[in-house]
């Protein structure tokens, strides 16, 4: 595809797809987690950046397993 | 449409909130466009054109959650503001936005192949843009939350000076396939994402000017625009396809931008 032409077989890294796939269930799953957070006891504030510091973080996982996504093998 | 009922949209759930209907819309959209790139991406072996799949499909994926939860209210909060008494502020919004808004960019960075140093400034920024006018969200005087709005405006515009400099000169490196699909993108981000800062001053958030219904219609219309919208010009790019399918026309041609 594009530009370059690719000698080396590039094969899909198994750990980087479980990591896309976890960080993106965690993202789901933090967008409906801000009500049980309050029945813990926690106030909204800190319960509302938890959720937010998870959001930003499974993203970044997410870009850092992108960049990982293959390996090459000659 | 009736204006009135535009404004009021229709409370499917019965709880007291008639944005509901376009919340609704909203998380069919993000499904449909999760499906749709899942089903069109399914197979492909292409080393970079699993990355730029990965990455769309997750972006409105993620956004039909935040869409769903803030339809059962669960993305829903009060924030008592000085002044204006108490706002209902979709949280879920800005908890997508913080994860939805990196992958885009990072789409347009593996597009125009910058290394991972500027990419990285990039997302940074973005995530600085986000969560300010998070903080601006959750303010609970009108100044704070003016004062917010203009930290993370300056932001969006130090992102847009990245886009349309650093990203735009090295994507000029590429092939005219992947020049034309970057500026059509870069394009279609720098309109959609004018927007959100404007609809925010001009909301219920802001100043006020717009109720609550036409604020989530307008926020549901340039959220599907700016995730599925995106992901569908970049995947029917003639840059994403190569070789491997025919080349559509309405992405592929020659870039208008330059």
């Amino acid at each position: 595809m594009t530009d370059d032409a690719h000698e080396s077989v590039a094969v899909l890294n198994t750990t980087s797809v479980v990591g896309i796939a976890v960080c993106f269930v965690l993202a789901a799953v933090a967008l409906f987690a801000l009500p049980t957070l309050q029945s813990r006891g926690i106030g909204f504030t800190t319960a509302f950046w938890i959720v937010s510091a998870v959001e930003l973080l499974t993203a970044f996982g997410i870009i850092y397993f992108i960049f990982n996504l293959h390996e090459e093998h000659e | 449409m009736d204006p009135t009922v535009l404004q009021a949209g229709f409370d499917l759930l019965g709880d007291g909130r008639p944005e509901t209907l376009w919340l609704g819309i909203g998380t069919l959209f993000m499904l449909v466009g999760t499906f749709y790139f899942i089903a069109k991406g399914w197979g492909v072996t292409d080393r970079e054109a699993r990355e730029y799949y990965a990455i769309t499909i997750l972006v409105p994926g993620i956004a039909s959650a935040a869409y769903l939860s803030m339809f059962f209210g669960i993305g829903l909060a009060e924030v008592e503001v000085v002044g204006r008494g108490t706002l209902d502020i979709y949280y879920a919004r800005y908890a997508d936005w913080l994860f939805t808004t990196p992958l885009l960019l990072l789409d347009l960075a593996l597009l125009a192949k910058v290394d991972r140093a500027t990419t990285g400034t990039l997302i940074g920024v973005d995530a600085l843009m986000i969560v300010t006018g998070l903080i601006g969200a959750l303010s609970t005087t009108m100044l704070a939350r003016y004062t917010w709005w203009l930290f993370s405006t300056i932001a969006f515009v130090f992102v847009l000076y990245y886009l349309l400099t650093s990203l735009r000169s090295a994507a000029k490196q590429r092939s005219e396939a992947v020049q034309s699909t970057f500026n059509t993108l870069t394009a279609l981000v720098a309109v959609l994402w004018t927007a959100y800062p404007i609809l925010w001053i001009l909301g219920t958030e802001g100043a006020g000017v717009v109720g609550l219904g036409v604020e989530t219609l307008a926020f549901m219309i340039l959220d599907v625009t700016a995730k599925v919208g995106f992901g569908f010009v970049l995947l029917r790019s003639r840059a994403i396809l190569g070789d491997t399918e025919a080349p559509e026309p309405s992405a592929g041609g020659p870039s208008a931008a330059d």
